[in-house]
């Protein structure tokens, strides 16, 4: 069809006119029903979504509806829980990629080398991420719990914790319990995608390193961390993005509480659009958090280009 | 397998009985494989004595239930006998969805033989019989027998005063605390009892609708679980606890109160031999009186069966005095019938608790308001936060009493305006 198109005769310039514009549309006809799809599963709920925080839908109240400007995000000005949520899931978003982030890096270094019974450990290693997170969830909170689980007695006679009680109840310390469970359940990921970009550095690399009478922590340094930037960039961008709208855990395990000291934003979406059935202000939440993802995203995509222009 | 021939026998008994045969349909919304079985084998018996009557029971998980059978009922699929939990009775009570069953009550023989209770939960709505209870989940005392008699103890707490103070004997043992607390999912029940309790009355709203839950008896009530917390006589962790917590703890030894509903007696009694613990009535408030809420569940009819003779004879069966009692034991709900107690399973111990609280006036069992929309958020959301961080100290006992009679007051005026 494209060459019929341009096989056509020139029959001046409005019929050249046309031609370069059925030229010009034709890839969009092709791809119109995929583009339609993604329109219908992408976008609709999305711009549904934010006309909601526009609007007052509260199930419980016949006599809500219409229009309200920014009344939502007005009060989510003046909200104390929604400030805490925030500062809680930047704690709980930070905590969980950094630590997963170090123990998946030296869980790959590990598995970069030959040993004996390595595809069974691999297998193993990679377990976790296969698990169905309202499984783990439960499984942490019952490890944690004095009356059941070993945990807090590990704790306490490693003089960590004063007395084994469950950390879950403490609003200082509540918040680690399901971030542990998050870096058991994620390391795997960065474990599996570190450990494809380690076997992609050519060997030689290092032997010349070791030549130049590199050490092993040099090598590390100069040679396996700039050829795994790009990776790493990567995996952290999607990991932050995935864990700041990571509630199952939490949800699961101590449900935001005690008092708020584990409520992140996507448990405070759920409990609001959910439990007090307030459609409209959750939305408002969710912009919110929304906003906050896309800046970060773009802070970091603006960072790479930096980084890239550098090197 | 089983289920394959069953509905085989049904189609065959279908084909087979013609005009004469009659299908009727029984939802059940609190729902487990075993508790199914055993419905169904109750519903044989009926069947087999009513030959051409044939039940199809659907089972809807709990979680589920209440969206399903409102869409059902919204869509036609009336069933002709539903299984009623008491938080959505005034809704299709209200609705007129319900066959009043007082005519067929008068009729009854067993009537007679239902306890006041019953008859009176039944009939909560414009005076109209719109259920027959199957039992009650009612609040009562587990104590540990062997922990207060290692703290120099020898009987259940009489008054609040007295559950304090011998809270406070236990939690000088070591790793040991007076009372299992709930303060997680499900903690509303323990809060309200306690307020009333201090309150003296079973009341939640003056007449103008405003609540009563900032009335200064009633923040004395929630600041004596504050203090309980705050004194180390409860386990710190159960500002977390839920059901399942709560009832770990007391069975393996951690905390030697419980307060908790028959049905809780069947994870007990599976871990802990019967002799080591008891269940006693509530403790008295300061006006004397104790207020131990109370939920239950029944059998209802819809108004769209086409069988509604029948469906009465169905539930009828189902609540006779043989039935009743091989459900309640099943299920772990106080029974329905006058003198049920006297059962062998029923005396002793460790039930003693729930029928002093049936049957002496010092005791009146408390329900709370679910008739109002807003309540599942308060219980799910607004009191679990407001308790937890006043048992935290975040917040004064006076501050979150105020919250809750803020968020309650507006939803029973609203409530009341639509009467």
């Amino acid at each position: 069809m494209a060459g019929s198109a341009v096989a056509r005769p020139l029959t001046g310039r409005a019929g050249r006119g046309t031609g370069r514009l059925a030229l010009a549309l034709e890839p969009w006809v092709y791809l119109s029903p995929a583009l339609l799809l993604l329109g219908l599963v992408m976008f609709v709920p999305l711009i549904v979504g934010f006309t909601y925080a526009f609007q007052d839908i509260r199930l419980l109240n016949p006599l809500a509806g219409g229009w309200v400007g920014l009344k939502n995000f007005e009060t989510l000005m003046g909200d104390k829980n929604f400030r805490v949520a925030l500062v809680n899931t930047v704690w709980w978003t930070v905590g969980s990629v950094a630590l997963q982030f170090l123990f998946g890096l030296g869980l790959a270094m590990l598995l970069n080398r030959a040993f004996w019974g390595k595809r069974l450990v691999q297998a193993v290693v990679f377990l976790p991420w296969a698990v169905p997170t309202f499984l783990s969830g439960l499984t942490f909170a019952w490890l944690l719990n004095p009356v059941i689980g070993p945990v807090p007695h590990w704790l306490f006679a490693m003089g960590i914790l004063e007395e084994p009680y469950n950390i879950l109840g403490n609003p200082d310390l509540a918040m680690w319990g399901p971030i542990a469970a998050n870096v058991w359940f994620g390391v795997p990921f960065f474990a599996i995608t570190l450990l494809a970009a380690l076997q992609a550095i050519p060997n030689e690399m290092y032997e010349s390193a070791a030549i130049d009478g590199a050490t092993a922590w040099q090598s590390f340094i100069q040679v396996t961390l700039p050829y795994l930037a790009p990776m790493i960039a990567i995996t952290v961008l999607l990991r932050t993005i995935w864990i700041a709208n990571f509630a199952d855990l939490i949800i699961v395990m101590t449900n935001g509480g005690p008092a708020n000291a584990t409520q992140i934003l996507p448990s405070y979406i759920f409990t609001t659009a959910y439990r007090k059935l307030d459609f409209g202000y959750a939305s408002a939440i969710a912009m919110a958090l929304l906003l906050l993802l896309f800046l970060y995203a773009v802070l970091l995509h603006q960072m790479r280009k930096l980084m890239r222009s550098t090197t | 397998m089983r289920k394959l021939t069953m509905a085989a026998t049904i189609a065959l008994l279908a084909s087979a009985g013609g005009a004469s045969a009659q299908t009727l349909s029984l939802v059940e919304v609190i729902t487990s494989p075993p508790r199914t079985e055993q419905l169904r084998a109750m519903v044989d018996q009926f069947e087999a004595a009513n030959p051409g009557v044939t039940v199809e029971i659907t089972s809807l998980p709990w979680g589920q239930a209440f969206e399903r059978l409102a869409t059902m009922v919204q869509g036609g699929q009336t069933p002709d006998v539903v299984e009623m939990p008491d938080r959505w009775l005034s809704l299709y009570a209200n609705a007129g969805q319900l066959v009043d069953l007082t005519p067929y009550l008068a009729e009854w023989d067993g009537t007679a033989e239902l306890t006041d209770a019953t008859k009176a939960f039944g009939s909560v709505i414009n005076g109209q019989t719109h259920m027959i209870p199957y039992g009650f989940y009612l609040r009562a005392m587990f104590w540990n027998k062997k922990l207060f008699a290692e703290a120099g103890l020898d009987r259940a707490p009489q008054t609040l005063q007295e559950f304090y103070d011998y809270s406070a004997k236990i939690a000088e043992l070591d790793g040991k605390y007076g009372y299992c607390l709930r303060g997680g999912p499900g903690a509303t029940n323990g809060y309200i009892m306690m307020m009333l309790n201090f309150l003296g009355e079973n009341k939640y709203f003056n007449e103008d609708g405003t609540s009563t839950l900032d009335d200064p008896k009633a923040i004395e009530g929630l600041q004596f679980i504050v203090d309980m917390y705050q004194n180390g006589l409860v386990p710190r962790d159960s500002v977390n606890w839920g059901f399942n917590e709560i009832v770990a703890g007391f069975y393996s030894g951690t905390c030697a109160m419980l307060d908790q509903d028959p049905d809780a007696l069947i994870a007990i009694k599976e871990r802990m031999p019967a002799e080591d613990f008891a269940v006693a009535p509530m403790p008295l408030g300061p006006a004397g009186k104790s207020f131990p809420t109370i939920g239950y569940a029944g059998w209802s009819i819809f108004q769209d069966s086409e069988h509604k003779d029948v469906a009465f004879d169905l539930i009828a069966h189902l609540s006779s005095r043989e039935m009743n009692l091989e459900w309640s034991k099943f299920v772990g709900v106080i029974p329905i019938h006058v003198g049920a107690e006297q059962d062998p399973f029923f005396t002793g111990p460790n039930f003693e608790g729930w029928f002093v609280e049936i049957n002496d006036d010092r005791w009146e069992p408390t329900s709370m308001p679910t008739y109002l929309e807003e309540f599942g958020y308060f219980a799910d959301v607004v009191s679990i936060q407001g308790g937890q961080e006043a048992l935290l100290g975040q917040r004064t006992a006076e501050d979150v009493a105020t919250e809750w009679a803020d968020y309650l007051t507006p939803a029973q005026q609203k409530w009341l305006a639509a009467q």
